[in-house]
Order: C-alpha cells, then sequence, then structure tokens
C-alpha cells in the first residue's frame, strides 16, 4: 500500500497545466476525462455494433453483390422472404422449437435449483452447480459432435438404450417429425447450467424471515412456496426465460452439425435459413430482411415477457 | 444424523435456516435422500454425453462403433487424437495451425477486449458526464437483440475493410463487448469512494485512478472476465465459419468442422469426431475447474444484481 501512495505522488497535477492547455475546472476535467476513457470503447462500438445497424438496414432494401452493382429494389427482399415457403417454415420452425426448448428447460431448471439448495452441505451444493454447467463451458459444435454419435440410428446409445427396453429404433435426427425434437432434447439436457446458478442464488437470496413468518401464520408447505418462493424467483425466471427464448430462437450450431435443415426443411431455423441465405445463394439482401424480421419478432416476444411477468410482479 | 450435524455448530447459518424452510416439516433425512438422488440422476444425464465422448475418444477405431456399446474404457489408446492430428485422411488439414490460430488470436482478443472494457466500465462507474447513464444502458440494450440480425451486416463490413480470412476478423468486430463492459461496471461501483478520494488528494491523475486502484483491486473480476472472453472466444463457431475460408486461417472449431464434415461421421469416424471434441473442450474445462467460484458468481452478477 505504501509503494502504491509514492508513485501516486509522481503524476502530473491537476491545475499545473500549463499554455497551451487550457486550466479546466474540476466538473470539466471530471467530463473530459470520462469521454476520454471509454472512447475506444466507443469508437469499435460504434463501427461494428452501431455501423451494423444501420447498414442491415440498408442491405434489406437492395441487392447486394461481392463484387458489382448495387441496386435500390425497395421492399423486394421482404416481399421474398415472406413469400418464400423455406423461410415461412424457418420461422414456424425457430418458434416451434423455442416453445419446447424454453418451458422445459426453465422447468428443469428450476427443479434441479430447488434440490440443490435442499443439499445439507454447501461443498456439495457448489459441487452439483459445477456439474451441471460444466457441459456448457464446452462449445456448442463439441457438444453437436458428440449428440450426433448419441442420436446416430445404428450404433448410437440412444437407440441401443431403447433396445435394451424392446423398442423399436428412432430415427432420431432422418425422420421429419422426430428431427426437430431430438435437437429440442439436446439443448435441454445440455445447457440448463446457467439457469440454474442464477435459480440457486435466487433461492438462497429470499429471506428466511419469510419464511418464519409464513410458518407463524400457519401457512402449509406448498402455500409458503406459492405466495413466497415463486413471487420472489420472478425477476430470476424472467432473466431465465428472455435469454433463452433470445437463444433459443437464435439457434444454428446443432442445425448446422446435426441435420443441415434437413430432412425436407424439417429442421431449417431462421439462423439457418439466414446462413443460407448468405453463403449459398449470395443473397444478403433477403438475409438481412429475414435478420430485420427475426429481430421484431424477438423484440415483441421479449417485450410481451417483460409486460406479462409485470403484471405478475406488482402485488 | 442431521439434527446432531446441527447440533455441532453453535448457530446454524442463514443459508441452513432457509433449507430447513424449503422443505416441509418432520421430513428431515428420507426427502433429503431423495433429493440427493434425484439431483445425482440428473447430473447424470446431462454429463452423461461428455463421459461418453470421452471414453470414446480413447477407444480404438475398431472398438468405437459396436453395439453392444462398452461403457467402461478397457485398453485407452491414443489412435483417434493422432489420426486427427495427422489429419485422419482430409486433405488440407494443418491442425496445429488451426490451434495456434484459436489460442494466438484467442489471447490478443482476450487481451483488448479486457484493456478496453475496463478502462470503459471505470469511466461508466466512477466519472460523471452529460448522457452517461443513457449510453450505458443503450450499450447493455444491444445484449438483448439477436446477433443474426446484425451478422449479415458485419460481414459485409468486414469484407468491405479486407478483413476475411485474416487475423483481424476475429479480433476487432467483438473488441467492444457490452458484457464485459457489464461486469466490470457492476463491479467497479462498488469501489469505496474513500479510496479514490484520498488518492486525488495525493495528487493522481485520472490514469493513475485507473492502473493503480481499480485494476489491482478487481484482479478477481479481471480473470473472471479474461477466462470468460477467452473461452467466449475459443468456443465462437458461427462468426469464423462466415469470415474465413482458407484452411491456414481456420480457426480449431471451423477445422474440426470442415474434416466431420468431409469424414461424414460414420462408424469408426465417429472416435476422430469424440477427440476432436474432447480436444476442443479441454482448455473450457481447465479454466472452468479453476475458477469456478469467481465464474459462478459472475453468472450471477448479470442477473440479480443488474
Amino acid at each position: 500500500m505504501t509503494d502504491r501512495v509514492d508513485k501516486i505522488g509522481s503524476g502530473w497535477r491537476q491545475g499545473t497545466k500549463t499554455f497551451p492547455w487550457p486550466r479546466l475546472t474540476n466538473a470539466q476535467s471530471e467530463k473530459m476525462w470520462g469521454f476520454l476513457l471509454i472512447a475506444p470503447f466507443m469508437i469499435f462500438f460504434a463501427v461494428f455494433f452501431l455501423l451494423p445497424y444501420g447498414m442491415v438496414i440498408w442491405l434489406s432494401v437492395v441487392d447486394w453483390h461481392p463484387r458489382g452493382v448495387t441496386e435500390y429494389v425497395g421492399l423486394q427482399n421482404y416481399v421474398d422472404v415472406v413469400e418464400m415457403p423455406s423461410a415461412q417454415k424457418s420461422m414456424f420452425n425457430s418458434f416451434y422449437y423455442a416453445l419446447m426448448v424454453v418451458p422445459i428447460s426453465t422447468a428443469l431448471s428450476l427443479l434441479t435449483a430447488v434440490l440443490i439448495v435442499s443439499l445439507r452441505s454447501s461443498s456439495m451444493r457448489s459441487f452439483f452447480q459445477a456439474a451441471f454447467y460444466l457441459p456448457g463451458v464446452i462449445s456448442g459444435l463439441a457438444v453437436a459432435i458428440i449428440w450426433r454419435f448419441v442420436f446416430d440410428f445404428h450404433v448410437g446409445v440412444l437407440n441401443y438404450f431403447l433396445s435394451l427396453v424392446k423398442l423399436e429404433p428412432v430415427n432420431w435426427l432422418g425422420n421429419i417429425y422426430a428431427a426437430l425434437p431430438s435437437l429440442a432434447g439436446m439443448a435441454i439436457v445440455s445447457s440448463n447450467g446457467v439457469a440454474i446458478i442464477i435459480f440457486c442464488a435466487a433461492l438462497l437470496s429470499i429471506p428466511s424471515s419469510l419464511y418464519d413468518a409464513a410458518a407463524v401464520d400457519g401457512a402449509a408447505f406448498w402455500r409458503k412456496h406459492w405466495s413466497i418462493t415463486l413471487p420472489l424467483l420472478t425477476p430470476a425466471m424472467l432473466y431465465v426465460i428472455v435469454v433463452s427464448t433470445l437463444g433459443a430462437l437464435q439457434v444454428f450450431v446443432p442445425v448446422y452439425v446435426l441435420t443441415r435443415g434437413g430432412p425436407v426443411h424439417s429442421t431449417i431455423t431462421v439462423g439457418y435459413y439466414i446462413y443460407n441465405q448468405l453463403i449459398f445463394y449470395a443473397n444478403a439482401g433477403t438475409a438481412a430482411a429475414a435478420g430485420l424480421l427475426l429481430l421484431v419478432a424477438t423484440v415483441g416476444f421479449t417485450v410481451f415477457q417483460f409486460r406479462r411477468f409485470s403484471q405478475v410482479v406488482e402485488f | 444424523m442431521a439434527t446432531q450435524s446441527r447440533l455441532n455448530r453453535q448457530t446454524p447459518s442463514l443459508i441452513e435456516t432457509l433449507q430447513l424452510r424449503l422443505l416441509p416439516e418432520g421430513s428431515a433425512s428420507a426427502i433429503r435422500y431423495l433429493a440427493l438422488l434425484m439431483v445425482l440422476v440428473l447430473a447424470g444425464i446431462s454429463l452423461f454425453p461428455l463421459y461418453w465422448a470421452l471414453i470414446t475418444s480413447f477407444k480404438h477405431p475398431s472398438e468405437v462403433a459396436t453395439i453392444p456399446p462398452s461403457f467402461v474404457l478397457t485398453r485407452p489408446v491414443l489412435k483417434n487424437y493422432v489420426d486427427l492430428m495427422t489429419g485422419s485422411g482430409v486433405a488440407n488439414s494443418p491442425v496445429l495451425k488451426w490451434f495456434w490460430n484459436s489460442v494466438f488470436t484467442g489471447a490478443v482478443f482476450t487481451l483488448g477486449v479486457v484493456l478496453v472494457a475496463s478502462l470503459a466500465g471505470y469511466s461508466f462507474a466512477r466519472k460523471r458526464f452529460p448522457g452517461r447513464d443513457k449510453l450505458f444502458w443503450l450499450i447493455i440494450s444491444t445484449m438483448l437483440v439477436p446477433a443474426w440480425s446484425t451478422l449479415i451486416a458485419s460481414y459485409v463490413l468486414t469484407l468491405k475493410l479486407g478483413m476475411h480470412d485474416t487475423y483481424w476478423a476475429l479480433i476487432l468486430p467483438g473488441l467492444a463487448s457490452p458484457f464485459a463492459l457489464f461486469l466490470f461496471r457492476q463491479f467497479a461501483v462498488t469501489l469505496p469512494d474513500e479510496l479514490f478520494q484520498a488518492a486525488r488528494i495525493d495528487g493522481a491523475h485520472e490514469l493513475q485512478l485507473w492502473y493503480l486502484i481499480t485494476l489491482p483491486l478487481s484482479r478477481p473480476v479481471l480473470a473472471t472476465l479474461a477466462i470468460f472472453t477467452f473461452t467466449y472466444h475459443w468456443n465462437d463457431f458461427l462468426w469464423p465459419l462466415l469470415v474465413l475460408n482458407k484452411p491456414q486461417i481456420y480457426t480449431m472449431p471451423v477445422g474440426v468442422s470442415i474434416i466431420m464434415f468431409q469424414l461424414k461421421g460414420t462408424g469408426p469416424a465417429y472416435g476422430i469426431g469424440m477427440s476432436a471434441a474432447i480436444l476442443m473442450s479441454v482448455l473450457p474445462i481447465v479454466a472452468f475447474v479453476l475458477m469456478q467460484k469467481q465464474m459462478i458468481q459472475g453468472i450471477t452478477i448479470g442477473s440479480l444484481k443488474g
């Protein structure tokens, strides 16, 4: 600590700045340094985050070519997206996928978190939190490669387990009805870690005095959880649902590795559709239009969730 | 047993009292063991694929795709890893170069993100300037926008800037990370103001307040941030897949996906796939095991204290 203080004295002193620097008041200098310190961040943010927002709107109304002329086509790209069967299918699939993944994995995470919190020793609690989070730290690509083996029709363990209980093998990824639910199942099993940790923290932060008061009032077990635990978990629940909906609507890597959108477009998602338009058809305009439609749908969905939850929270 | 262990401690902690409240009264040990059993089963299900990949990667290719499958490893061999490293018959697949590309760009990226975000985070937390909070929430709100909607524009932008097939495309676009800024700012806000006032009275310069006071005190959050950032970059697949087209510049995930695609991944080729999956997972898992506590805290900062 002492050497730190010594070093500090050697800096430029405020107010001793000479000509040609204007003398700044403290408030002015604070303002200037505030802007100066955020400048590096803001420059990169403006170029690589804000500029693309403008560009994507421009891209969505032009016919874009990597080389050659770019023509203004008005709303044609949007019309193309809305009318293209594969785009319609991808929107439907993405929402269907999100509707399968979000409620089930949220409920499962909550259940797991309640079980973990009810464990006695704190070392065991952190052990299980880590165990559930572990599959979440590895890359989505690695998870998808592993599951491709698990789902294999001939040598996959899933069909082996089915054969143990004398059931017919399922063509998990090759059947048009099974493929998307299979992808959803994979997501449900392998990506609960973050939600579980958030729910655990939320459960542990509920003040125990509330439960004491409820016990004094003679509230029963379920009544206590219905009136105390669930309402107080609402912020955590909202966060988990919003984040996982956002993730589910954008799913791409499992589709790319496991099914490539097939069989017969049964697993084509918005992400995969945009990727296809951009890379295979070099159709950045259509891809941009689809991306903006996804943005509108997602923001709408998020706002809807916030409103519904805020009604629940206000008691 | 349960009551005994409680009596050993003089005062039950808040967590313990709460636990007693969470479960029905008078259902001490039986329900506790049932809960433990259920957690074990759920953890088993969620960890099984990883275990399965691990043992498969060490099997001999002839034993990889057998019916019935063997769930224990009898004779571990490195054949799958050797096959992967030597390109496994797929032309033009310099795996070690891919590994290096991932490590190098990941390290530079992480350094850049931490530097830029800690400067800005310090400013957003401790400086007063007009529009500060509005600007901060504008940046944070971009986290709620699906990446896909601007990805096409980022692709076109980096193409026009001539960054495709260079390291720049892997480093620059994500450098201003809203998540990193948020994490660092939330931490810097909690530092005691007296510290900064005392340093200022001693004549500390603004930059000294940042690197002599803020940075040393935020070492834990910096480490967490560095690990999150590196893991994110290491695992990122979609962006490199879009902007890299030459095998020499591929990152590990892109290269592995190309190998997997060319092998068509059936039968014994699964062994190579599993070894690739394990190889890609080692760094994130080691980092997580070392930094477990801080990372778990880092996750909850975003959701609860925001």
